[in-house]
């Protein structure tokens, strides 16, 4: 048995362990937001963070994985909600989530998972990023470009700008309850 | 007439009013707290059309379910057909037109039941949506609202035409009343007129005229809702598709053919020692391998696929290099009758000043969305339910059936959110529905087909390419004199779904030139509609072929297509307006004044207008003075398309930079002007319409399906790449409507076509050479530039 610990909460899996992450994460776990795009990591509809970098779930054996810290979209608030230590509120979303329903960024939304995370990684390293940080970050950064096939490309930049504004205005009401 | 008051009577009508068409009775109370619901009537006529062969479809039309069901408590449920796929409309741009034509808060409707066969009432594709398509709610609504006041002038006996309604509350003089108040402990049913199959292929069709509430009126078209699913699906609260799971489901992973004509031969072995919860199912050529571990399915999958042996097959008469010549060396289009264009008229043979007249090519794209088609069926109380993603559910239903050789009242198909296809589902065969079916019903146990990214590349359908010959003739003030156009290319429709032919099941024909359905027998028509009305003499002319390979092939498939964004128009837009950028030039004109000194439409006048000033365009005749076609220092230039669809009105500018020394091609920016008329939603539209755009330039850069003589051999983004986020351009949406507007605008697909044709004419202004086929990969470019 292996041990994950998947968004503040260890898990013990069964499944082998060379088995890729996201298998286990969708098929044992059921956590179900990253999605299966390819399996072979060339879009990042599949993206969980792993000790707070981008980790293709598609391709990664789980063996790899054991005693670090994976968190996905589902896990966002509450990885929010404990950095910036935070009131439990059942209703709380990440602001980078918050951002993708304020720019209504998504068309299908199927890549957004992905995204999301990417958007998070980029976020907890540069809280300013710049239009060529943001290209950086999402086309050559990680295993591959993450791809959205709508074209919401415009909406995503739209999006961590607005969740960059967002992170900025929490930090000065750090003591207030945050809405999601 | 009169409405009866006693309550206690059984099951029987107890009143009946005729509203415009439409019959609106009281059913005796039988609890809850009262309602208004309006189903539809079906044409006696339509009960059903045993002659032609189709099967008798399931919905009672007395049954509750459908359309809009005005609720005591003053909130509203609607009903639809219709599907999403990221537009939105049917939460958004829907329920504002309902509410505008109730004059009801939005926010009342609180529910939008869509896509799943059983439960929705209309069918029909998911196209059209704010063009035909919403008319049959929009018209419900009015019904509804006129059975409503009907009803509100008997209470209050004074008469209908007295009567207001201000969010959703009815006022009559002192008297005021709201729908639920007025609907509350009374059951009122309201049959709607109606024409149309429900599984054909357009679905049912609201008919009748009700009144409709004044553009001039409206208060909540043209606000810029949210989309309420956006909350739900960045939580990760819904059920995607590809989460379905149902108790004691098998995954399976399809092994399909070596090529696109092969026969198997014989499956390759299972190593039971490896993959010991697997087990190979064949049905015909359908070769599938299932386990109740889904990494184990992908695993045995492999190892089986390696050793399964095909037939070989070679029949496709020619490759992804060598198309254009093919096309353009054919021998004889006789095979499929001409279409003409309803614009053709005068003569082109007339004697002109100048002619520009060039060959122009598009290749055949794939829909490639992100998910590749993943669909779960179950056989659940002697009922077939497949669980999935199709932009036209209830013509699923009706393929699924016919396979099976069950009635369509066996059928049903459940619809989830999932990737966008870009119309690539609409006809009900994206993949993976009837293998999932096939599985399940052989089987017995719910089985979940998976299509990998390979899958999806090489056996779905494809947007299909196409060959345009064009001239444009020039008087002596270099005015346009003649226009013709011939575009040659194969369909855009094959709805046949390709688990049944592989198992060798019933399908619907297959696309021939006989085939009695307009939509499937390989005709080109000319979609792209005239837009320049001061031209006298012009031939445009479409010439259809089989599918490539469909005939040499003993499965009678090929390379299959299935429509793709802004079908057949995207394909003809593009050398149209390709060549009017470069019979501008030859006439020494700017792109944009060219254009608009053919134009005769004003709403065309000003969107060009307007796009100059937005464009921040730089008037003067194609080549730039600067244009080069060497050196290693970007060339720049600008181009213009303009497109009429939907009733919408587009006009886009290109500025892009070419380093013609290695053929790269950059966007910078995009420019778009519109005027779709009335905007139900701005900030949708506006989402859609840039997101449609940037599609658009990654397919002007970058896609292209290639294939040899056997096969698909794009299988993965790299072999088929996309557009990446740092190659987006600068994109500026301006929506422009022409304010005496009186139909409804839709978006994303003219601005998804347009942006191809305005960088082929940045390109010749950039360069003073041409491009006349896509895409803009280097190879190409530097091919061009060579010229």
């Amino acid at each position: 048995m292996i041990t994950l610990f998947i968004n503040g909460h260890a898990r013990q899996v069964k499944a082998a362990p060379d088995t890729p992450l996201l298998y286990v994460l969708r098929g044992e776990l059921n956590v179900m937001t990253p999605k299966f795009g390819c399996g072979l990591a060339q879009c990042g509809a599949c993206s969980v963070l792993v000790d707070g970098e981008e980790v293709r779930a598609c391709i990664y054996p789980i063996i790899a994985l054991e005693g670090k810290q994976i968190t996905t979209v589902d896990g966002l608030p509450a990885r929010w909600q404990q950095q910036r230590s935070l009131p439990n509120a059942p209703d709380r979303l990440h602001p980078v989530q918050q951002a993708w329903i304020d720019e209504q960024v998504p068309q299908c939304g199927i890549c957004q998972y992905g995204m999301m995370i990417k958007a998070t990684e980029l976020l907890e390293k540069n809280p300013s990023p710049s239009d060529e940080d943001i290209n950086h970050a999402m086309t050559v950064s990680g295993p591959s470009a993450h791809l959205c096939r709508c074209g919401s490309y415009a909406a995503i930049k739209d999006g961590i700008h607005r969740a960059a504004a967002i992170i900025k205005g929490a930090e000065l009401i750090t003591t207030n309850t945050v809405e999601g | 007439m009169n409405i009866e008051q006693n309550d206690n009577e059984e099951t029987q009508s107890v009143g009946e009013y005729l509203i415009y068409g439409a019959k609106l009775s009281r059913r005796a109370f039988l609890g809850g707290s009262g309602a208004l619901i309006a189903s539809l009537a079906l044409d006696p006529k339509l009960a059903f059309a045993a002659a032609n062969g189709s099967q008798p479809t399931s919905l009672d039309a007395a049954k509750p379910a459908s359309w809009i069901e005005i609720h005591a408590d003053n909130t509203a449920l609607i009903r639809t057909g219709k599907c999403d796929f990221g537009q939105s409309s049917i939460f958004t741009a829907y329920r504002q037109i309902v509410a505008e034509e109730l004059s009801m808060p939005v926010a009342n409707i609180t529910n939008v039941v869509w896509g799943d066969t059983d439960v929705t009432p209309d069918g029909g594709g998911t196209f059209g949506l704010l063009r035909t398509n919403v008319q049959n709610l929009r018209k419900v609504a009015a019904y509804i609202r006129e059975a409503v006041l009907t009803l509100a002038a008997e209470k209050f006996a004074v008469a209908k035409d007295s009567l207001k309604i201000k969010e959703g509350v009815i006022q009559a003089g002192n008297h005021t009343i709201s729908y639920g108040e007025l609907l509350a402990n009374q059951n009122w049913s309201l049959s709607i007129p109606v024409r149309g199959e429900l599984t054909s292929f357009m679905g049912i069709v609201v008919t009748g005229e009700p009144p409709m509430k004044p553009v001039s009126e409206y208060t909540i078209i043209g606000q810029p809702l949210k989309n309420p699913i956006v909350r739900p699906k960045v939580a990760g609260d819904n059920i995607w598709v590809g989460d379905v799971k149902l108790p004691g489901m098998l995954h399976a992973r399809v092994i399909h053919p070596e090529t696109l004509g092969s026969t198997l031969l014989k499956a390759g072995p299972l190593d039971k020692t490896l993959f010991a919860n697997s087990q190979i199912v064949t049905i015909n050529n359908l070769l599938a391998v299932v386990s109740s571990d889904e990494w184990e399915a992908v695993q045995a999958a492999r190892s089986v696929e390696a050793k399964t042996q095909w037939s070989d097959w070679q029949g496709i008469p020619t490759t992804s290099t060598g198309l254009q010549q093919f096309l353009h060396d054919k021998p004889s289009w006789d095979d499929v009758p001409d279409m003409q264009s309803r614009s053709s008229k005068g003569d082109i043979s007339l004697p002109v000043a100048k002619s520009h007249s060039a060959e122009y090519f598009m290749p055949y794209y794939k829909h490639a969305p992100i998910g590749p088609m993943v669909s779960v069926a179950e056989v659940k109380d002697g009922k077939v339910v497949v669980h999935t993603h199709s932009q036209n559910p209830q013509f699923l239903r009706m393929a699924i059936a016919k396979m099976l050789k069950q009635p369509e009242a066996d059928v049903i198909i459940k619809t989830y959110i999932g990737p966008g296809h870009f119309g690539r589902s609409n006809g009900g065969n994206a993949g993976s529905e009837d293998e999932a079916a096939l599985l399940a019903v052989k089987l017995g146990v719910p089985v979940r087909v998976q299509w990998m990214r390979h899958d999806d590349m090489q056996w779905s359908t494809n947007s299909s390419a196409m060959l345009s010959q064009i001239s444009i003739g020039l008087d002596e003030q270099g005015r346009i004199a003649t226009y013709q156009a011939v575009h040659s290319g194969p369909p855009m429709q094959d709805d046949r779904p390709i688990g049944a032919i592989l198992a060798g099941k019933d399908t619907i024909l297959p696309p021939t030139p006989d085939n009695p359905s307009f939509l499937h027998g390989l005709g080109i028509f000319i979609a792209d509609t005239w837009v320049y009305g001061s031209v006298e003499n012009i031939a445009e002319t479409g010439r259809g072929m089989y599918q490539l390979g469909q005939q040499e092939s003993p499965i009678n498939v090929g390379i299959r297509d299935h429509s793709m964004r802004t079908p057949i128009q995207f394909q003809q837009n593009f050398p149209r307006e390709t060549a009017m950028s470069e019979a501008a030039a030859l006439a020494g004109m700017d792109a944009i004044d060219f254009r608009l000194a053919h134009i005769t439409e004003p709403r065309f006048k000003a969107i060009l207008e307007r796009l100059k000033i937005e464009a921040d365009w730089d008037t003067r005749p194609s080549p730039s003075p600067q244009a080069r076609a060497n050196g290693s220092e970007p060339a720049l230039g600008r181009g213009v398309s303009i497109m009429l669809r939907d009733n919408g009105y587009w006009a886009c500018a290109a500025h892009i930079a070419i380093i013609p020394d290695t053929g790269e091609v950059k966007v910078e920016r995009i420019t778009l002007v519109s005027d779709t008329g009335i905007v139900v939603n701005p900030l949708q539209l506006k989402r859609q319409a840039e997101a449609g755009c940037i599609m658009g330039v990654s397919q002007a850069l970058h896609e292209e399906v290639s294939f040899d003589n056997s096969k698909l051999t794009c299988t993965d983004w790299q072999s088929y790449p996309i557009l990446k986020m740092a190659e987006v351009p600068k994109i500026k949406v301006v929506i422009a409507p022409d304010k005496t507007a009186t139909m409804y605008g839709q978006g994303s697909e003219s601005a998804n076509a347009l942006a191809s044709s305005a960088i082929a004419g940045a390109f010749y202004d950039a360069t003073g050479k041409a491009i006349r086929r896509l895409p803009l990969k280097p190879d190409y470019v530097k091919k061009a530039l060579s010229a």
